[in-house]
C-alpha cells in the first residue's frame, strides 16, 4: 500500500463537508430518536441498559454506512476512468482494495465515535469501561466488512446509483442484523445467514454475550465470527474480481 | 535492447467483444512491428479499432487471439513498470483532486516523486498545481494526462487521440510539446483521425478500418495515395463530350456529373481547372484538398467506402 496515495485519497474524502456531516449526523439523530423512545426506563440489559444497547446498534449502523458509501464512491472513480489510469501504475487490485478499506475505516471511525460520545453524554450505561472500548473498537473495525460490500456494489452498478443502492440495501441488512427491531423465530433463523448479523452480534457481545432481548436463543461466539469472516471473504473476492474487470474500457 | 528486437510486436491480434445479437469484432487480425525510436500514427475513423488496439498494447484489454509483446515481455508488465505509458482518450482523472495532487498521487505509485516538478514544467501545467481538475479546460486536462504519462520516464508513449476536443491553438501547442519529448528517442504510437496530425508528426502511418490494417508505410507515401484532389465546377449544358475531354486529362481518376455540376477526382487539379475555365466554360470552381475519406476511397475502392 502506498502511503502518499492513501493520504491524498483520504484528504479528498474528508474535504467533502456535506458528506462527512451526513455520516456523523445520521447515526447520532437515529440514536437520539430510538434511544430516548425505547430507553426511557433504565431497564437492565446484559451488562448495561437499553440506551447503551441502542447506542451500540447505531454506532454499528453509522460505521457501516460510512464504510459502505466511501467504498461506493469508488464507482465514480471507475466511471471517470481512474481505474484505467491506475492500471498503468504498479498499484495492483488487492492494494487498491486495501487502500479503499483504510480510507473507509477512517471515515467510519468518525461515525462510530460521534455516536459513542453522544451516548456517553446522554447517560447510556454499562457496568465497566472496557465494554465501552470493546464495543467501539468492534463496531469500528468490524465495519471493514461493509467497505468491501460497498466496493462490490459500486463495481457492479458503475454509476452514481451505486451509492444509493449500497446505502439503501444496508437498511435491509441492518434490519436482519437485529439493529433496529429485536428479531425472533423464523426471521431470526433466516437473519443468521445475512451479512450484518455476525457483525452486529459481535458489536454487542461485550454487553449481551450472544443473548437476545426478545428471544431465548443464544448465539455462540463462533457462529458470529464465522458469519463475519465468511462474508468478508466473499466480498473481498468479488471486489477484487470486479476491479480487475473494471480495467477494461466500458 | 538490441536493434533487431522490435519495441512493439503484434501478431495475428483479434479482439471480439461478446454482444447480442452478434459478437462485435473490434480488431480483426492485426500484425504490427514498431522499432525503437519510431513515431507511428494509427489513422482511422471512429470505430476502426484504434482504441482497442492501443488498449491491448497497454495490457488493459486481453486479445481474443494472437500475441502482443511490448519491450520483449507482456504488455501488463511493461505498463506496471512504467516502461510504457499512455495518454488515455478520456476520463482517467479524479475531478475533485487538484492538478498537483493528481500528479503527486501517480508519481508516488511510480516512486518517481523526484520527477514531479520537471514533468509539470514540461507539460506546461506548473502554474495549475492548485486548480481542481473539474475546473480545468479540456486542453489543460489533456496536458495533465500527458504529465502523468511522462512521470515514469517511459520508453514507449501511447497516445489515444490526444488532441480530441482541443481547439486549434491548444492542438498546435500540444504537438509542439510532444516534439520536445521525442527528441530523446522515445517510441511513440498515437491514434488519430486527423490526417494532418499524422502528416505533421509521424514519419510512419498505419491506416486502419473495420479492425484491419489497410496500409502501413511512410506517411509521405500515404500522401501519394491520397494525393487526389477534387475539382468541382458548374458547366452549363455539360454533356458527355465534356466528360470525355476531362477523362482524357492525364492523372484524372474519376469524373461525375449531376445536372450542370461536374466533379473530377485526380492528381492533376491544375490541368483540370485550366481546361474547365478556359475551354469548357466552367464557373464556380472549387478545389478540395485530400481528406481521410479520399484516402479510404483510394484504398478500399468506392464500392466499400463509407
Amino acid at each position: 500500500m502506498n502511503v502518499t496515495y492513501l493520504r491524498i485519497d483520504l484528504v479528498r474524502q474528508l474535504r467533502d463537508g456535506m458528506y462527512i456531516s451526513f455520516v456523523i449526523a445520521l447515526p447520532v439523530v437515529m440514536y437520539l430518536l430510538f434511544g430516548t423512545a425505547f430507553g426511557a426506563s433504565a431497564d437492565v440489559v446484559g451488562r448495561g441498559d437499553t440506551r447503551f444497547y441502542v447506542m451500540s446498534a447505531m454506532a454499528a449502523y453509522g460505521a457501516s454506512v460510512g464504510a459502505t458509501s466511501i467504498a461506493a464512491s469508488a464507482a465514480m472513480e471507475l466511471l471517470q476512468g481512474w481505474g484505467r489510469q491506475l492500471a498503468l501504475t504498479p498499484l495492483r487490485p488487492p492494494a487498491f482494495v486495501a487502500t479503499k478499506v483504510v480510507v473507509a475505516l477512517a471515515v467510519s471511525a468518525v461515525g462510530a465515535l460521534a455516536v459513542t460520545v453522544v451516548g456517553a453524554a446522554t447517560g447510556a450505561h454499562v457496568s465497566a469501561l472496557w465494554v465501552w472500548i470493546v464495543t467501539f473498537l468492534v463496531a469500528w473495525l468490524g465495519s471493514s466488512l461493509f467497505a468491501l460490500y460497498g466496493l462490490v456494489v459500486a463495481q457492479v452498478f458503475r454509476s452514481e446509483t451505486a451509492i444509493g443502492v449500497a446505502s439503501a440495501s444496508l437498511v435491509v441488512w441492518a434490519f436482519f442484523g437485529n439493529l433496529f427491531v429485536p428479531l425472533s423465530g423464523t426471521v431470526q433463523q433466516i437473519a443468521r445467514w445475512t451479512p450484518m448479523y455476525g457483525y452486529a452480534g459481535l458489536v454487542r457481545w461485550s454487553q449481551m454475550q450472544g443473548h437476545s432481548v426478545t428471544s431465548s436463543q443464544v448465539d455462540p461466539l463462533w457462529l458470529l465470527v464465522l458469519n463475519w469472516v465468511a462474508w468478508a471473504a466473499a466480498f473481498a473476492v468479488l471486489a477484487t474480481w470486479a476491479n480487475r474487470r473494471g480495467r477494461a474500457r466500458q | 535492447m538490441t536493434a533487431s528486437a522490435p519495441v512493439l510486436s503484434l501478431r495475428g491480434v483479434r479482439k471480439v467483444y461478446p454482444s447480442s445479437p452478434a459478437p462485435v469484432v473490434a480488431v480483426d487480425g492485426v500484425d504490427l512491428q514498431v522499432d525503437a525510436g519510431e513515431i507511428v500514427a494509427v489513422l482511422g475513423p471512429n470505430g476502426a479499432g484504434k482504441t482497442t488496439t492501443l488498449d491491448m498494447v497497454l495490457g488493459l484489454v486481453l486479445p481474443t487471439a494472437g500475441t502482443v509483446e511490448v519491450l520483449g515481455g507482456s504488455p501488463e508488465m511493461a505498463a506496471r513498470g512504467g516502461r510504457v505509458s499512455a495518454v488515455l482518450q478520456s476520463g482517467g482523472l479524479l475531478r475533485d483532486l487538484t492538478v498537483g495532487e493528481t500528479v503527486l498521487a501517480v508519481a508516488a505509485l511510480h516512486r518517481a516523486r523526484s520527477r514531479v516538478e520537471a514533468v509539470m514544467e514540461r507539460a506546461g501545467i506548473a502554474d495549475l498545481a492548485r486548480r481542481k481538475v473539474r475546473s480545468c479546460s479540456g486542453g489543460e486536462q489533456q496536458r495533465l494526462r500527458f504529465a502523468l504519462a511522462l512521470l515514469p520516464d517511459p520508453q514507449v508513449l501511447v497516445l489515444d487521440e490526444p488532441t480530441a476536443g482541443m481547439d486549434v491553438g491548444a492542438r498546435r501547442s500540444f504537438w509542439e510539446t510532444m516534439h520536445e519529448e521525442t527528441r530523446d528517442g522515445r517510441t511513440v504510437l498515437f491514434a488519430t483521425h486527423y490526417l494532418e496530425e499524422a502528416q505533421a508528426f509521424a514519419p510512419r502511418t498505419v491506416l486502419v478500418d473495420h479492425g484491419r490494417i489497410l496500409a502501413d508505410g511512410p506517411t509521405a507515401q500515404l500522401r501519394g495515395i491520397v494525393g487526389d484532389r477534387t475539382v468541382l465546377a458548374t458547366v452549363p449544358g455539360a454533356a458527355d463530350g465534356v466528360l470525355t475531354r476531362l477523362r482524357a486529362v492525364p492523372g484524372v481518376r474519376e469524373v461525375h456529373r449531376a445536372g450542370d455540376r461536374v466533379t473530377v477526382n485526380g492528381t492533376s487539379s491544375d490541368d483540370v481547372a485550366r481546361l474547365l475555365l478556359t475551354e469548357l466554360g466552367g464557373r464556380d470552381l472549387e478545389i478540395a484538398a485530400p481528406t481521410l475519406e479520399s484516402a479510404f476511397l483510394a484504398l478500399t475502392g468506392e464500392g466499400q467506402a463509407r
